[in-house]
């Protein structure tokens, strides 16, 4: 897209003597990408580079130029409920990317999300107002093996109430960019689904402003896709902000899925949680979480921490789990992460089957209670127990798939 | 009167891998128990007695190498362990294992329903459940905490034995379930296994070291268990002499001793 690239582009580079005199520089050990639109900003990714050497790239090359979007993939806006969307809460609209509110919040951070933005064409936007009573399901469709860009911006404005979710089915290689930005004493939680057929690919940027006074409860649930890459950018707009980042993904056999969370503490008295928990199941089952914190001078009473857990049931996985925290403020309330991987061991299926639960079912009772105490934490019944649904669905599909495979050796 | 059962094991040897290659523990274990019954297995630390307790129940370490283990007739050996607990077998650990994230109720629920082929009723199997905690001095708390999760030696051993209640099996073998207990937790245990015994006419293969639990789980047939075998078979009154001169005699000096006993 020639017109924004015309957009001003502004390349971080930090003065040694005043690091921060520039908003949008990430004087970050952890990040030192450019924050920028223009592609040419930012080199081919190689496994040389800190953002991507977890990634198999080899995998997800066709993410790395420029593209013409197939503007197949499919977009279905309501309420969970089924119905219609009240207009004078939600506000729908879809523009020419870059118009209204689209690439306002904060930068691409690296190459895949540069390459989305001048791929795309359009962008969908969801205005939110109001306290509004019902969850809206925003159901995204893949349309097969031609690849496809897709920009997303959620914008809730001061005082809103709402809760959002993103949901992604069926065969898809998309570039994704989703922005969400908050308004003053909003509260909002968005919640992302990913469950893609086999051999899907998903490359995704989110970049986030919470406003000052806003909680947001952002969370990304990713149960399927033969490689899936989401970078999440987020700031504060103002004293006071709550971010509660929760993860969940389930890794089988073959799959990359990669998570990395940059949580920019930038404003003072701010909270932010992040907790991302993982199964991975099979051989070369391939997981990555990589949290980086950033908590700047400007930023005193900060709360922050951050957690991994990776639950790995069988052997032949790899979990890499990655937390980077760096504090250039000393007067914080605290600033913590955590970080494991532990296995199902043959002692637990043993003990669980001297009961009389066999192994499938000990598996699935050792991964719901795994990601359970998560999910409970979420404090919204509705999505709670939609998550549970969609943790128990992944989980039947993993049973089917055995019983199949059963049936198949016959 | 209760139905009656019958575990057969009959000739039963087993080998567990170690680092210095394959050892065989078991070797030529026979024994029948019926329905009601209460055998005690004593004998020396590293005899095999654990070792035929885990390859009943079909812990993945033991491989069988020949013989077979009747329940009813059916081969037991052959099976997954939880098929084997289907059909009636349980396992009282030495060392129950931890499991966590999932909730004692939620495990004991889901167990039940395995072993029952259905889910038991909510109300009555809650009341149950709250009941069999009572009676073993457990906890409320306990069901929503993870399995074994944070349990002293005492706590696993009364949800083994609550286990054991709630689930009803035909036979129980109870691995040196007294060992890490206090007098006062050895007694609530040991009513607990009583009370299931009476309840489901239980037969009990009681694997100990010391005579101390048999004072009051009160056995019927005594089994000196030595060099993976049993050498010796008695009443009552052979645990008493044990429990006097120990097992010196049995210990594996020679083979001399062994097939003098045997």
């Amino acid at each position: 897209m020639a017109e924004t690239t015309q957009k001003e582009i502004n390349i971080p580079v930090a003065d040694p003597n005043d690091p921060y005199a520039v908003p949008a520089a990430m004087p970050s050990s952890a990040d030192k990408e450019p924050r920028s639109f223009d592609v040419a900003d930012f080199a081919t990714p190689t496994s040389k580079q800190d953002d991507w050497r977890y990634t198999p790239l080899d995998r997800i090359s066709e993410f790395f130029d420029v593209f013409k979007p197939s503007g197949e993939t499919t977009i279905a806006i309501g309420n969970t409920d089924g119905t219609a969307v009240d207009p004078a809460q939600v506000h729908v609209s879809q523009v020419k990317l870059g118009e209204g509110v689209s690439g306002t919040v904060s930068k691409p951070s690296d190459r895949a999300a540069a390459v989305e933005w001048n791929s795309g064409r359009t962008a969908t936007i969801i205005e939110l107002e109001g306290e509004i009573a019902k969850p809206i399901l925003i159901d995204i469709t893949g349309s097969g093996e031609d690849l496809d860009a897709l920009h997303l911006v959620i914008a809730a404005a001061d005082n809103a109430k709402a809760d959002v979710i993103v949901e992604h089915h069926g065969l898809a290689r998309l570039a994704e960019g989703v922005e969400v930005t908050t308004g003053r004493n909003s509260h909002v939680s968005t919640t992302f689904v990913q469950e893609w057929a086999k051999g899907s690919k998903h490359v995704a940027n989110q970049r986030i402003h919470v406003g000052e006074g806003a909680s947001l409860r952002h969370s990304v649930v990713t149960l399927g896709g033969d490689v899936v890459r989401i970078r999440m950018d987020q700031d504060f707009g103002g004293p006071q902000g709550d971010l509660n980042m929760l993860g969940i993904y389930f890794v089988d056999p073959g799959e990359h899925i990669e998570h990395r969370t940059m949580v920019v503490h930038n404003e003072p008295e701010c909270k932010s949680r992040v907790v991302y928990k993982g199964a991975l199941d099979g051989k070369d089952a391939h997981s990555t979480w990589v949290g980086n914190a950033l908590i700047q001078p400007t930023a005193p009473g900060t709360d922050s921490y951050e957690l991994n857990r990776n639950l790995v049931l069988t052997p032949g996985a790899i979990a890499d789990s990655e937390p980077n925290l760096e504090i250039e403020n000393g007067n914080i309330i605290g600033a913590g992460h955590a970080s494991s991987v532990g296995r199902f061991d043959d002692e637990e299926l043993f003990y669980l089957q001297s009961r009389g639960i066999p192994e499938t079912e000990a598996r699935k009772l050792v991964v719901r209670g795994f990601f359970g105490e998560l999910v409970e934490e979420i404090g919204v019944p509705y999505i709670s127990q939609h998550l549970m649904e969609t943790i128990d669905r992944r989980l039947a599909r993993g049973e089917s798939d055995a019983m199949k495979a059963v049936l198949e050796d016959k | 009167m209760a139905e009656q059962h019958t575990l057969e094991i009959k000739d039963l040897y087993a080998s567990v891998e170690t680092k210095e290659g394959r050892k065989q523990i078991l070797k030529g274990v026979n024994l029948t128990v019926h329905s009601g019954e209460t055998h005690a297995i004593m004998g020396p630390n590293g005899s095999g007695k654990s070792t035929l307790a885990y390859t009943l129940a079909g812990h993945p370490k033991y491989e069988v190498d020949s013989g077979e283990a009747l329940l009813d007739g059916v081969d037991i050996l052959k099976q997954t362990p939880d098929l084997r607990a289907k059909e009636g077998l349980f396992l009282a650990m030495q060392y129950p294992v931890e499991v966590p994230g999932v909730s004692m109720t939620n495990f004991l629920r889901t167990a039940k329903t395995e072993i029952d082929g259905k889910a038991p009723a909510i109300r009555t199997w809650a009341k149950e459940l709250g009941e069999a905690m009572k009676r073993l001095r457990m906890d409320p708390k306990f069901a929503s905490r993870s399995v074994n999760d944070g349990f002293s030696g005492g706590e696993k051993k009364r949800a083994e034995v609550l286990q054991l209640e709630l689930l009803k099996p035909k036979f129980a073998i109870m691995d040196e379930t007294d060992s890490g207990l206090d007098v006062d937790a050895l007694r609530i245990v040991s009513e607990g296994v009583n009370r299931a015994k009476e309840n489901t006419g239980l037969g009990i293969l009681m694997v100990t070291h010391y005579t101390r639990i048999l004072k009051y789980i009160k056995p019927d047939i005594v089994h000196v268990f030595a060099d993976g075998h049993f050498v010796k078979t008695g009443g009552p009154e052979l645990a008493d002499y044990l429990e006097e001169h120990g097992y010196d005699e049995y210990l594996p000096e020679g083979a001399d001793s062994e097939s003098a006993l045997a």
